[in-house]
């Protein structure tokens, strides 16, 4: 490539993740030659500001044309834009909650890092919406897995952070393995690592030794992936690694890493497995084949996720069965493949992400200064703190899915698909509704614990800007989204033709 | 009518006005929370009267769009609404009041008052939806207000058990209800009630999806109204304060179950399965909770128990057909069992304990909440001229010219059971002497004991708006413009009404042979009559003859049913907990820590697939 055509480029598609980038050198070079006395937390706010201007940028360009550069291997559709706007939002809410991050035995040394490492592992997860290509789509993964090992572990004198940490790195290691060998057959039957060029290859795809080579490649994608989603079989991490990393991390990790999961997962999915026949050209799809198998998958994550959580007396660790038990509503959305699929997942996930960063919060406010994660430093927190209190209230009931909350419409329109699918998936949506169930006693086992418990300490919690801005967000968020949905789907079905888009 | 949307307002008014400055106002509290429900009570009585002369209205916007599905939200008056209305905001008004009295001196005064206020709002939500997916919202927080009112004394072990269970249990029910929900809008395109009875009249439904749905929405309405086997958390949930268990526990929450089945009475008359389930049911129901009734000696208790069989009663009458009588006792009962809840409050308030057995002898003591209560045990008996007579005599009527003899002679027979355990309750707590030492034993305030007289004036007259000898004007206006409810008055033969009256009058005198009798001077009844006084005097032989036979069996009988109602039901649902449970202790074990477990794991869950795969797919198809 002659630098001429280099800079014909258009580059200005690439611009919120520049700014990231540009602002990841900065801090770098800032925290270098800032005085060892001086706080670092400015540059968190700075890192604030960069990911503000990404999401400007990013919103700038909603409602345009598709987009690509760099031989398609980086796009610009509104599939991407939809979901780099969530991972925007989740990220900006972390990095609040990072900016308050102060436990006892702290990570100031480390404090800079810590927020350009979220800045990192937040780039690779938006180069991961973006891509059009295998290469492009694994370096934005292994960019968010890296930086994510080394977030866990940040608490370098904290014991359970570094098991974390540990813990984490060697399950990644395993997941990658496990979807770099999926990706491997892939590219093998089809020579190209472009992901519409494969989709336009495999149309016509009739030996049935490839598609069995293909569907194979198709399980351990979906094997491999499901770590990032935190779902079955690849799940057992979650807890070990929530419950050590410091809380900022663990929220990021539940919330945007997800995200990114279902980012890559459904990109993947769609466009390699949505065309390839299995009987010639104009046959069932091996994605449509292949439903119940991700059916399998979503129920067992339900059940696991939500059963196993009601045995937590650590609340971090609940979370991260809570996290696995939501993965599972969101393949339920998945394997259903409607028309509205992509609306109802993106909905899902905003809600999530408004409900989950704001638990985060308050669990983070509450484990600082109780110096522990147990559940019971929960009681009595209406006695101490009744706003908190009322706002955990509304965010757990909005995880259960109750009425008048985003959470319920987010599950109603799964539900719906769910029935809606052609064949409808009854037993699918009977399990998550029973699940669902389940999930309200250990949801409200911590509600009796804040209302109906005498506290243990009667000390007074005082709440950091960063956690007020979090929890006002995620409160107002969590109850406008459950009284006017239409606010966002609206937002959605204006401006973003996802289906439209995809195989452009 | 087109301002009835603000009916539920105001009670949310209040309590976001508690919540944020309710500290501050303390015992004031009360009356933000009465000014604003007394609104809600004038808007919803010219609401009820504009409805009389004027069309059904509704009003609705487009709430929410995915894909080509169009979700609406708005709010309909339709008689059955509009009579809602009235009762709920009426009996939330005067236990407004009456709480002011009753809490007086709680430290928690101004939250108590605003959890009534979000109960008020989700509750009159609830009776103005035109579609069941708001209903099912309102639904749903309904069940969140009763949760923080039963826990409301939260220091108390037993009330935090009965929130949780009162709302695990309803919640049980309400998965019922959202399935068959879900599968309505399946069939039909749409959650308003309008559209799915066309889509159901049309036939456009197969008959067995109606029967599923219908009974799937009934499981929802059995959580929520008590009904077996789903009512154990409504007995439990008497740990709350006292105006709460009038409020949610009588007239308004538990009646919720009802209004749902009255509201969608057309996808029920489609199906005979369904229908018959409702009756069987609700005629079990009634005889089971009324026999449960006779042994308790919790004043509360008692009275829960008569709730359960009271709504079974109602269910009875709309699975029969009846869907005027099942209405009409719902409004009827919503007054008496009101009352008697609230006048229950005012003794507890006097002696500060709930136990009949330590009561006694307090008709003199409590001048206006003795015949208050009297007057409630009499309606709630079915004596003739009281309002519950009236409505009671429909349900009877209904189920017999249902075709459902024996659910009539099971309603009949429970009816006995009413009058005897509420004289029971009478007697022991009104007359003879004080069983423990009372002390202070005080008239409750004029704030408590005006909404109890209000309360019995229409537990007295309510009636009237529906009987056979002066026309059935309720029942023409329910049914007005909708034939297909049913007629407005069944005809039915002149000795189920004297049926009627013989076995309450002769609960009633049952009760008082073996509970009233020490109590009485002689020469009160000597003027009576002779033919009562040959009665009384020959007391003890009927009442040994009593002693040995029928309170044997029907001790035994309620002992056993106790007994299917703690092992049998209670054992299912701890079986099926159990079960959830160890899943989770198990799964929780294989959480080793140990991270070659975790990859192993994952591998495993990989080789399964790929086997399942090559198993089922690939070379072998």
């Amino acid at each position: 490539m002659s630098l001429e055509t280099f800079q014909q480029l258009n580059w200005s598609i690439m611009t919120p993740e520049f700014i990231i980038l540009g602002v990841i050198a900065v801090l770098v070079l800032c925290d270098l030659f800032m005085p060892k006395t001086l706080d670092r937390k400015i540059l968190g706010w700075v890192g604030i500001a960069a990911v503000f201007a990404a999401m400007a940028a990013t919103a700038a360009m909603v409602g345009g044309p598709v987009q690509s550069i760099l031989h398609d291997t980086f796009r610009i559709d509104s599939f991407s834009l939809a979901f780099k706007l969530l991972l925007l939002c989740g990220g900006v809410l972390v990095l609040f909650l990072a900016v308050s991050y102060e436990p006892k035995d702290g990570v100031e040394r480390y404090q800079a890092e810590f927020y350009y490492l979220f800045l990192a592992a937040l780039l690779g997860a938006m180069v991961m919406t973006s891509s059009g290509d295998l290469i492009t789509l694994y370096i934005g993964l292994e960019l968010l897995s890296i930086t994510s090992y080394i977030l866990a572990g940040i608490r370098k004198f904290h014991l359970q952070s570094n098991e974390s940490a540990m813990k984490y790195v060697i399950n990644g290691g395993i997941s990658t393995a496990i979807t770099l060998f999926g990706m491997s057959y892939v590219y093998g039957l089809t020579g190209t690592t472009n992901l519409l060029e494969m989709a336009n290859k495999l149309v016509t795809l009739a030996n049935s030794n490839h598609v069995y080579l293909l569907t194979l490649a198709f399980l351990m994608l979906v094997v491999g992936l499901a770590f990032k989603l935190a779902a079955a079989p690849f799940h057992m991490w979650a807890p070990d690694v929530y419950q050590g990393a410091p809380t900022p991390v663990t929220a990021f990790l539940s919330v945007v890493s997800k995200i990114a999961g279902f980012v890559i997962l459904i990109r993947i999915l769609l466009t390699v497995f949505g065309f390839a026949a299995t009987k010639g050209q104009g046959s069932m799809p091996i994605l449509y084949d292949m439903q119940n198998y991700l059916a399998v998958i979503a129920a067992a994550t339900m059940i696991i996720g939500n059963v196993v959580a009601l045995r937590q007396t650590d609340i971090k660790r609940m979370f991260a069965y809570s996290s696995i038990a939501h993965a599972g509503y969101l393949l339920v959305a998945l394997t259903s493949l409607t028309t509205n699929m992509f609306d109802s997942i993106w909905f899902y996930l905003l809600a999530y992400l408004l409900m989950n960063l704001g638990a985060f919060a308050i669990i983070q406010v509450i484990t600082e200064k109780a110096g522990g994660t147990a559940i019971a430093d929960f009681a009595g927190l209406y006695r101490r703190a009744p706003v908190l209190a009322v706002a955990m209230g509304i965010l757990l009931i909005s995880l259960a899915g109750f009425p008048g909350t985003a959470g319920f419409i987010g599950k109603l329109n799964i539900f719906l698909g769910a029935f809606y699918a052609e064949p409808a998936h009854y037993v699918l949506a009977s399990i998550m509704i029973a699940t669902t169930v389940v999930s309200y006693f250990y949801y409200f086992g911590v509600m009796t614990q804040m209302f109906f418990r005498p506290p243990a300490d009667d000390s007074k919690l005082n709440i950091p800007f960063g956690i007020l801005v979090v929890l006002i967000v995620a409160v107002v968020g969590s109850i406008l989204l459950g009284i006017m949905p239409n606010i966002a789907f609206d937002f959605m079905q204006n401006n973003l033709d996802i289906i439209g888009d995809f195989f452009k | 009518m087109e301002n009835a949307w603000l009916i539920p307002l105001f009670p949310l008014l209040s309590f976001l006005l508690l919540l944020l400055i309710g500290k501050r106002l303390r015992e004031a509290s009360a009356y933000v929370g009465i000014l604003l429900t007394l609104a809600s009570l004038v808007f919803s009585i010219l609401v009820l009267f504009e409805r009389f002369s004027e069309p059904t209205y509704m009003a609705k916007v487009n709430w929410l769009t995915i894909g080509e599905v169009h979700l609406t939200a708005g709010f309909e008056v339709n008689q059955l609404n509009a009579l809602m209305l009235f009762i709920v905001s009426l009996v939330s008004f005067l236990v407004h009041t009456y709480s002011k009295g009753y809490m007086q001196g709680d430290e928690r005064f101004h939250v108590f008052y605003a959890y009534l206020g979000l109960f008020t709002f989700a509750m009159l939500g609830l009776v103005i939806s035109p579609n069941i997916l708001q209903t099912y919202i309102f639904w749903e927080l309904v069940g969140v207000g009763s949760f923080l009112l039963i826990g409301f004394y939260f220091y108390k072990e037993e009330a935090k058990a009965a929130a949780k269970k009162a709302f695990i249990m309803t919640r049980i029910g309400d998965v019922g209800l959202f399935i068959g929900m879900i599968l309505l809008f399946w069939q039909t395109q749409s959650f308003e009630y309008s559209e799915i009875f066309k889509a159901v009249e049309a036939g456009s439904v197969s008959n067995t999806m109606i029967t599923l749905t219908a009974i799937l929405i009934f499981i929802g309405a059995i959580g929520k109204s008590g009904q077996f086997p789903l009512h154990t958390w409504l007995p439990d949930a008497m740990e709350g304060p006292t105006p709460v268990s009038a409020l949610i526990h009588a007239a308004t929450m538990v009646a919720a179950g009802v209004y749902l089945v009255a509201a969608l009475f057309p996808l029920f008359l489609a199906s005979k399965t369904a229908l018959l389930t409702v009756a069987v049911i609700g005629g079990f129901t009634a005889i089971f909770a009324a026999s449960i009734g006779l042994v308790q000696t919790d004043i509360k208790r008692v009275l829960a128990y008569s709730t359960v069989s009271q709504l079974g009663y109602m269910m009875l009458a709309l699975g029969c057909g009846g869907y005027v009588a099942g209405v009409f006792h719902l409004m009827t009962h919503a007054f008496f069992k009101a009352l008697l809840f609230l006048a229950a409050g005012s003794v507890i308030h006097a002696v500060h304990t709930q136990n009949i057995e330590e009561m006694g002898g307090l008709w003199k003591k409590l001048k206006l909440t003795a015949p208050l209560f009297l007057i409630g045990t009499l309606a709630i008996s079915g004596v003739p001229g009281l309002s519950g007579f009236f409505s009671k005599d429909e349900i009877l009527v209904a189920a017999w010219e249902g075709g459902h003899p024996v659910l009539f002679l099971l309603a009949l027979i429970a009816a006995f059971m009413t009058a005897f355990y509420m004289f029971r309750l009478f007697f022991m707590v009104f007359t003879g002497d004080a069983r423990s030492e009372q002390r202070d034993v005080n008239e409750s305030p004029s704030v408590m004991t005006l909404p109890m007289v209000l309360l019995g004036i229409l537990a007295v007259v309510a009636g009237y708006i529906n009987t056979p000898w002066f026309g059935s004007f309720l029942g023409d206006w329910l049914v007005d413009g909708n034939p297909i409810l049913g007629a407005a008055h069944i005809e039915g033969p002149a000795w189920i009404m004297i049926a009627a009256t013989v076995v309450s009058l002769a609960g009633i005198l049952f009760a008082y042979f073996i509970y009233g009798k020490r109590s009485i001077a002689p020469d009160w009844l000597s003027g009576k009559g002779d033919m009562l006084h040959t009665v009384v005097s020959n007391k003890y032989y009927i009442d040994e003859f009593y002693q040995m036979t029928v309170v044997a069996i029907v001790t035994g009988f309620s002992y056993f049913l106790r007994l299917i109602d703690t092992f049998l039901v209670e054992g299912i649902v701890k079986g099926v907990v159990g079960f959830v449970q160890g899943l989770g202790r198990t799964g929780a074990k294989m959480q080793s820590g140990q991270v070659q477990t975790y990859g192993a794991v994952a591998f495993l869950g990989l080789a399964v697939l790929a086997v399942i795969y090559a198993l089922t797919g690939g070379y072998l198809r």
